[in-house]
């Protein structure tokens, strides 16, 4: 080796996180938002409202609506109401290749809601593993740079070696490459169990995706009977062909709910109509970190119990409890709110990551900087405030777009593109330390126009008051952050006009 | 994993880092404002991995073995963010807030 082991360790971190940086900033940050998906969801409703419900009531609801308006459906799908999500929600399955077709019910009448149409918090969960994208092409993109970051992650203990020796060390006081440094080391090492655990299950989550050989090669082409096996989901039966009468819904779902605890989430019927229709009771998981759930299928016809989920063996027990320590659906709201916290410290590490190789290379004075440079800067504040720029605009945008525009969930995908798209335009023209304090300032101003525009909108008073603080709180951090930059900037511009040397016109002038 | 069992969770942590830190004679030197004895070290950081041991303990008693070692994980994240910021920003603090978090962790305990 022409270098030492460490070198080549640096080298290797500082690439591989550099190029996987942006994708995986916005990654962790839409994940992060992703631990409040419900929560979300709901406010960006603030028509439904949250009360009691009976799951099988509801469900026998979802079924008629969905006899009368996807008849010819392969497979049915109901999701019971949750307290956090207070409506019937029904997809159907028309062909393979075709999106599932979906509708929200109320709960009470059966009846499409009168809700504004929006994905919620579904939009940042999509964000984080598709990227928005067409699926696969998204889910292969995320995978890369989480199998690249896992790289940079290893490589960067070996690099940064002194993080368990300056554990607690952030030196504000010092050069500005040093204070970067402590930054990268310290959101890094404070949660280095959760960004590897973090970034290796989300590989795995996908990982039959990546991989597939094994389960073709094993189940030669019948992958369906892998999942089956797994435990995670029951046999499809493959249509007779002739029509079939169902039996009452009802006591079925009650025989199911009888030798289940868990409360039932979903009921799916597959080949509704036929002879060989089967219906699914899908419950909710049990308290534990592994994602499984109970399940029991019945013959539409008859009434008869065909099949029951198995209980997990131990392969398919790890696999699943790597989801579950992934998703954190186990997770009380204390517990939750240190899965936020170490989601941030992640998205942190990765942001001052991408700063600090800039700050690394910035020219002596005097220099120009090069192409790359300016490049990698203008993204960098492309991405990390242009993101959020981009969600608070989203936020917004379901407060401001008319009720009943047409495809309106699309539009609000658009203002959040176009936000964070205008943003990134400011970032690469203006000089760039000008561009942190003004996004930065921008982002603060969208984040706390949040609140004040909810409660303005809609008549739902205070019952958001943990989100209004959270975004007021976002909205604080960023502008307190831009104001830091800029009055850094002017230090710094001070102390360079005392000091003689070679003239330089500075970027832009300082406030007062 | 109730708001308490964490709370619990989280003073152990904290009482234990802050303890680590001030063993560290950089840190110490920045808190006091005078340097240790080693003994006074050695003291600091058995201290400081004992109530890091009980606060596994805690997070494994009271949320079983389950849960509990991501809890305590998740202590250590939020409980050594605190430690950090309190030694950056109010150093002065951090003495005092440790010993704090010793009542506070067993008035949680009792609850919990």
């Amino acid at each position: 080796m022409r270098q030492g082991f460490r070198q080549s360790m640096a080298w290797l971190h500082t690439w591989a996180g550099l190029v996987t940086g942006w994708v995986m900033f916005a990654v962790f940050v839409t994940g992060t938002a992703t631990y409040y998906r419900a929560d979300l969801s709901l406010w960006m409703r603030p028509e439904l409202r949250a009360g009691p419900s009976d799951a099988i009531p509801a469900a026998e609801r979802g079924i008629a609506y969905l006899k009368a308006h996807a008849p010819k459906a392969m497979a049915w799908y109901v999701s019971a109401p949750q307290p956090d999500r207070p409506v019937i929600a029904v997809y159907w399955m028309d062909s393979l290749e075709a999106p599932l077709g979906q509708a929200m019910l109320d709960v009470e009448s059966g009846a499409p809601t009168k809700a504004r149409d929006t994905q919620g918090g579904d939009f940042f969960y999509r964000f984080h593993y598709e990227l928005q994208m067409m699926p696969a092409l998204g889910r292969w993109i995320v995978g890369a740079a989480a199998m690249i970051l896992l790289i940079a992650l290893i490589s960067g203990i070996v690099t940064h070696r002194r993080i368990f020796a300056d554990f607690f060390t952030f030196r504000r006081d010092r050069s500005a490459q040093r204070g970067w440094l402590d930054a990268h080391n310290v959101t890094g090492v404070l949660a280095l169990p959760f960004h590897l655990m973090i970034t290796y299950t989300g590989i795995v989550t996908l990982g039959v995706m990546y991989m597939p050989w094994g389960v073709t090669a094993a189940y030669k082409g019948d992958d369906l009977r892998f999942y089956v096996e797994a435990a995670q989901t029951t046999t499809w039966r493959p249509a007779a062909g002739r029509p079939g009468e169902a039996v009452p819904l009802a006591p079925l779902l009650a025989r199911a709910q009888g030798e289940i605890s868990e409360p039932l989430e979903m009921v799916i019927v597959n080949n509704p109509g036929d002879a060989n229709a089967t219906v699914v009771a899908v419950f909710e998981e049990p308290h534990g970190l592994a994602h499984q759930h109970p399940q029991i299928a019945f013959d539409a016809a008859s009434g008869s119990v065909v099949e029951r989920v198995e209980p997990l063996k131990p392969a398919a027990r790890v696999f699943t409890s790597f989801m579950g320590l992934h998703e954190a659906h186990f997770a009380s709201t204390a517990l939750r709110a240190l899965f936020f916290l170490c989601g941030l410290l992640g998205a942190a590490t990765i942001a001052t990551g991408l700063v600090l190789w800039t700050v690394a290379r910035a020219p002596k004075t005097g220099e120009a900087p090069g192409f790359g440079l300016r490049l990698v800067r203008g993204l960098n504040i492309g991405t990390i405030l242009g993101l959020p720029i981009g969600m608070a605009a989203f936020f917004l945008g379901n407060r401001l777009l008319p009720v009943d525009l047409a495809h309106r969930a699309t539009w609000e995908g658009g203002v959040f593109f176009g936000a964070w798209a205008l943003a990134a335009v400011v970032s690469l023209l203006r000089p760039h330390r000008r561009a942190w304090t003004e996004l930065g300032l921008a982002a603060g101003l969208l984040f706390g126009a949040v609140p004040v525009v909810g409660a303005l909108t809609t008549d739902r008073g205070l019952d958001f008051l943990a989100f209004d603080a959270a975004m007021l709180g976002l909205g604080l951090a960023l502008a307190l952050g831009a104001r830091k930059v800029s009055h850094y900037e002017a230090r710094r511009q001070a102390a360079k006009a005392a000091r003689p040397g070679p003239a330089r016109v500075p970027e832009g002038l300082v406030e007062a | 994993m109730t708001p308490l069992s964490i709370a619990l969770n989280l003073a152990l942590s904290f009482a234990g880092l802050a303890a680590l830190c001030l063993a560290m004679d950089r840190h110490h030197r920045a808190i006091a404002g005078r340097g240790q004895t080693r003994a006074c070290a050695r003291m600091l950081r058995l201290a400081g991995w004992a109530a890091l041991a009980a606060s596994f303990a805690a997070a494994v008693v009271t949320s079983d073995w389950n849960f509990g070692p991501v809890q305590w994980i998740g202590s250590l994240t939020g409980a050594a963010l605190l430690v950090v910021g309190l030694v950056s920003y109010r150093p002065a603090w951090i003495r005092p807030a440790a010993l704090l978090a010793l009542p506070l962790a067993l008035a949680a305990a009792l609850l919990a």
